[in-house]
Parts: structure tokens; C-alpha cells; sequence
């Protein structure tokens, strides 16, 4: 086997898996760096996406509309959540909102189940994206392509957002300074309030995103909550290139070290944390914890 | 508080002395496991209630005590009083290093390390066949008599009345543990680590060591449910039980070592009132559990000690 090729394929693999982890991370990174509290529910939300996603190509038969609904259904859940329960917490300890996010992963873990079933439910990939290319002779799927390219233009598209318009510039506003904010006039509420939305969004389209690949199933949330979070303490919380840069390297360690070290990848991923953890507690790009 | 809450004591522990005398065999068995997660219950409240290190790994120590205790029992000839209390031990020793690590953060990374650190030995516990039997679990677990061919613990009562000694001695034991000047420090650290530090103590090294005890009794608990089921399996690490304990914590309440008993019980009771109906245990817990933490954090003995002493001076 060409060994470049081997290697080039792997990086593009992992580059697919960053694409989907940053999805995760930057929702989450996003309500905390606003909000300093926890969404302990984002791999529930992550999982309703794909569900959701299922159930839109189930109805509409189009792989994009589940990319546009599921997102909006999950976003808004989100937002209704952060409106009738979330917000009467902000006086609270940050316990308080990790207990109740947790509390409803339970819930929404169990009604998923309800709704959906114990089976998993394979989502299949869109015609266009199915099939395979030759990259320096090596096999490669269409489709984690197109999740590299979707990554690449999510985050621009973050990116640009919170540093162009109106509501992005509200939002770095209310993560500096949020008391301040409210004294000039803006309702920070209404910001937290579509932040959370926005970032549950973010885990739902990384749900679609995921379907094709893992298929939709009961076990999403834990394994994506966990995920997400080890991203998020690598790369600093609340830091938007943290998240990228923790994604990127949570993706590598996970697709090099399932490949060579079939039996300690998890271990690795923890031991990567762990590292970051002890040179700087805070996280690559965060401030001191 | 020490004389009227030691009198206090007397009645409930009187009452459960008794109960092999007049509760028919099913409820002596769902007793014996309300008392096992309650004691798990209270050795997570030291925890969570009393230094607000809020852990969402807690079943890591129950599995730990149960794997180390099924081990025991099925390949020496250990009596299972002395396999128990060693099953508990081991699992504080790993507490020691689990606490070194997630101790470099707090607050809510802390928490996440804990679950991260469960979650691994839950992978763990699905590859090391030989010694967990992966997802088949150990079955088969004897309660091996001894010393002195002492066979009394095995019978139903027996192990009952072992559950029960068990769960007195640790509570009274982390109420001492929680009113002694190591308590206070736990306190300090809970309500302002910073100034906790400041005023010289390394609250790091308290934290090991609250987590290592705390992990002990959790490995008690845990020690005392292997061979009272008769397996283990891999359930017992899943992060859905560590879940079910922290609410058992805040639903009976948190920092008060008694609610948490009381909220296993409350668990335990709902769970099998709830399962005769609907298997979706999960929908109804999660939403109990926001409800509380919204509207009543302090939990069922918060309340029911507030409502005490506004009827008593009302």
C-alpha cells in the first residue's frame, strides 16, 4: 500500500470528523462563552437533529431539506427551552444549569425513544454525494468530502457572522460585558436567548451532518456530550478557534489512534485533554479557569 | 444537634432492625437495594452536598467496588465480610489518582472529567474480558461464608442486616467526617474555594482526599450490590447510573448526608410504582429532577426540615 496515499486519505478522514466535532464544539463553546453556562443537553440536541433529519428525508425524500429543517426545529426547541426554563436560573450557581440540562437529556433521550423507536435508522447519503473518488490511488467517500467543504464554510460563515453583523458584534458585546450591554439598551436576554438557539442549531445540523455516517441511534448523546466537552476544555471554553483547534485535534488523535492503537484510542483522546489540562488548566485558548 | 439528631436516629433504625420480622421476602429485597443506593447516595453527597464538586461519574465507584468484589469472591476463597470492606478500599485507592487528574480543573470541567473518566472504564469494562466479563458481566457471585464458617450473612436476613450495619456505620461516620474541622474546610471550599486557599489550606489536596473517601463508601455500595444481585454488569458504569444517583442526591437533598438516603428510597419506591405502568422511568425522573433543582433545591428533607421549624415556632 502507497504509504502517502495511506496518509493523505487518513488526514482528509479526520479532517471529515473535525468538520462534524466543530459543529459540536462551537454551538457549545458559543453558549458559554455568552451565557457561562453549560449545555449539558448538547449531545441531545445533537441526536434530535439527526433524528429530525431522518424524519425530513423520510417525509421530503431531499437530504438538503433535513439540512435546512432540522436545524430550525432544533434551534427553536432550543430557544423555547432557554425562554421557559433556563432563564429564570441566571442567579443561580452554574450547578443549577448543568442539573437541568442534564435532566432534560434524560427526557428528551426517553421521548426520542418514544417517538422514534430502539432501532437505530439509517440515513441514507444523498445520491449526489454517494460513491467514492481515487485520491493518490486510495479509495475515498464523496461524502466526507462534502463534510470537509461544509466545515470549512460553517466556520466562515460563524466566523463572519459574529464579526460583520449586528447581531454578532451583540453578542461579543454581551460575552465582555453583558450588565453593560443591557445599560445601552439592548434586552441581553433576548441575545442569550438566541445564542442558545443558534447553538443547539449548531449541534442539529451536525446531527444531519452525522446521520449518513454513524446512522441515527440512541447512543448519539452520550458519546457526542463527551466529545464535545473534551474539544471544548482542550481549546478553551467560550473560545471560538479553541473549539476549531481542539476539533481539529481531537479528530486526528481519534482517526490516527483507532488506526494504530485499536484498543486505546478512547484512552488517548483523555490522555490529550489531560495533557492540555496540566500545561494550561484553562484550555489552549481560554483564559485561566 | 448531636444528642436530639442521634435520638432522632433511633426510631427509623429501630424500625428497619424489625422489618425482616414483618415485610414478606420481595419487599425485604427491594429494602435491601433502597439501603445499598442510598448508601451510594450519601457517599455521593459528600461530594456534591458538602464541597460542591459536582461529579457525573459517580458510578465509576459502584462499578469499581462490584467488579473488585465479584473478582474476589469468584476466584478466591476471601469470606465476603473481608471481600467487601477490600472491594471498597481498592476502589478509594483509584479514587486517589481519578482525583488527582480531575482536580486539575474545576468547576464544570471538573464534572466533565468525571464522566469522561467513567465513561472509559465503561470502555474498559466491554474489552478486559477476563476480568469483567464484557457485557455478559460476572454471574454467579457467591457469598462466601467464613470466618470461623460463619454462614449468617448469607441468608436473605442476613445480608440485610449487613446492608444495614454497613449504611449506619458510614453515616455515622460521614457525619462526624462533616462536623469535624476537615467538614469545615469541605464547607469553605464549597461556598469560596479562593478564600479557602487563601487562608492557607490546600483545598486541592482536601478535594483528593473528600473524592478518595467518598469513592471508598461509593465502592461500598457498589461491594455490597455484586454479591446481594448475584452479577455485575456493565450497567452499573453506564453514565444513566451516575445520573440516577446525583438525582437521588438533589431530589432527597443535597448536603443534609440523610436526604439522599431518603432520596434513593424515594427513587427506588417511584421507579417500581412507575415500572408496573410505563418503562419510560427516564421521562418522569428527568422531569422530577428539573422540577426540584427549579423549584425546590434543597430537596424532599430541605423541605421537610423547613416545614418542621416554621411549624414549630408558627
Amino acid at each position: 500500500m502507497d504509504f502517502l496515499g495511506f496518509l493523505v486519505t487518513q488526514c482528509l478522514n479526520a479532517l471529515s470528523q473535525a468538520a462534524l466535532l466543530f459543529f459540536l464544539g462551537v454551538g457549545l463553546t458559543l453558549i458559554f462563552g455568552i451565557m457561562r453556562i453549560v449545555n449539558f443537553a448538547h449531545g441531545a440536541f445533537f441526536m434530535l437533529g439527526a433524528y429530525v433529519g431522518y424524519s425530513a428525508v423520510y417525509v421530503t425524500g431531499s437530504f438538503w431539506a433535513a439540512l435546512i429543517a432540522a436545524p430550525l426545529l432544533v434551534g427553536a426547541f432550543g430557544a423555547i427551552f432557554e425562554l421557559g426554563i433556563l432563564r429564570s436560573l441566571y442567579k443561580r450557581d452554574h450547578s443549577a444549569f448543568l442539573m437541568v440540562t442534564f435532566g432534560l437529556t434524560l427526557i428528551m433521550g426517553e421521548a426520542i425513544r418514544l417517538l422514534w423507536g430502539v432501532a437505530a435508522l439509517d440515513v441514507p447519503t444523498p445520491k449526489s454525494l454517494s460513491g467514492i473518488v481515487f485520491i493518490l490511488d486510495e479509495p475515498f467517500p464523496i461524502y466526507r468530502l462534502f463534510l470537509i467543504g461544509a466545515g470549512i464554510v460553517v466556520a466562515i460563515a460563524i466566523w463572519q457572522f459574529l464579526e460583520r453583523t449586528r447581531l454578532g458584534l451583540l453578542i461579543r458585546a454581551t460575552s465582555q460585558n453583558a450588565e453593560m450591554v443591557h445599560a445601552l439598551g439592548t434586552d441581553v436576554r433576548l441575545v442569550r436567548s438566541a445564542v442558545f438557539g443558534i447553538g443547539c442549531g449548531l449541534a442539529g445540523i451536525g446531527g444531519v451532518f452525522a446521520a449518513p455516517l454513524v446512522t441515527a441511534s440512541l447512543g448519539m448523546a452520550p458519546n457526542a456530550v463527551i466529545d464535545t466537552f473534551v474539544i471544548v476544555i482542550i481549546g478553551g471554553m467560550g473560545s471560538f478557534a479553541g473549539s476549531l483547534i481542539g476539533a481539529l485535534l481531537v479528530a486526528f488523535v481519534q482517526v490516527f489512534g483507532t488506526y494504530y492503537f485499536p484498543d486505546l484510542a478512547l484512552a488517548l483522546m483523555y490522555l490529550l485533554m489531560l495533557t492540555v489540562l496540566v500545561i494550561r488548566p484553562g484550555g489552549l485558548l481560554g483564559k485561566e479557569a | 444537634m448531636t444528642i436530639k439528631g442521634t435520638s432522632l436516629l433511633l426510631l427509623p433504625v429501630c424500625l428497619l432492625a424489625i422489618a425482616p420480622a414483618g415485610l414478606p421476602p420481595y419487599a425485604m429485597t427491594l429494602l435491601t437495594e433502597a439501603l445499598i443506593l442510598g448508601l451510594f447516595a450519601m457517599s455521593l453527597d459528600l461530594m456534591v452536598g458538602y464541597t460542591r464538586l459536582l461529579s457525573f461519574g459517580h458510578a465509576a465507584a459502584y462499578g469499581l467496588g462490584a467488579y473488585a468484589v465479584g473478582n474476589l469472591l469468584l476466584h478466591t476463597a476471601i469470606p465476603l465480610v473481608f471481600a467487601i470492606p477490600l472491594a471498597a478500599l481498592f476502589s478509594g485507592i483509584v479514587a486517589i489518582g481519578v482525583a488527582w487528574v480531575c482536580t486539575l480543573a474545576s468547576g464544570v470541567s471538573f464534572s466533565m472529567l468525571t464522566l469522561a473518566f467513567a465513561q472509559l472504564l465503561y470502555a474498559v469494562a466491554f474489552k478486559w474480558i477476563a476480568v469483567t466479563g464484557a457485557s455478559d458481566g460476572l454471574a454467579g457471585i457467591p457469598r462466601s461464608p467464613g470466618p470461623f464458617g460463619i454462614t449468617f450473612f448469607q441468608s436473605r436476613s442476613g445480608f440485610y442486616y449487613l446492608v444495614l450495619a454497613c449504611l449506619l456505620a458510614a453515616f455515622l461516620f460521614c457525619r462526624s467526617l462533616v462536623q469535624s474541622p476537615f467538614g469545615a474546610v469541605l464547607r469553605g471550599i464549597r461556598e469560596n474555594e479562593a478564600k479557602t486557599l487563601s487562608l492557607g489550606y490546600n483545598t486541592r489536596r482536601y478535594k483528593i482526599a473528600v473524592v478518595a473517601i467518598s469513592f471508598t463508601l461509593g465502592g461500598l455500595a457498589g461491594a455490597l450490590y455484586a454479591p446481594f444481585a448475584g452479577f455485575t454488569n456493565t450497567e452499573l458504569l453506564f453514565w444513566l447510573f451516575s445520573g440516577q444517583v446525583l438525582i437521588m442526591v438533589i431530589v432527597g437533598g443535597a448536603g443534609t448526608l440523610i436526604g439522599p438516603i431518603i432520596g434513593a428510597a424515594f427513587f427506588m419506591l417511584v421507579s417500581n410504582l412507575l415500572s408496573s405502568w410505563t418503562d419510560s422511568w427516564a421521562l418522569f425522573f428527568g422531569a422530577i429532577f428539573i422540577l426540584f433543582v427549579l423549584f425546590a433545591p434543597q430537596g424532599i428533607w430541605g423541605l421537610a426540615t423547613r416545614w418542621r421549624s416554621l411549624s414549630s415556632t408558627g
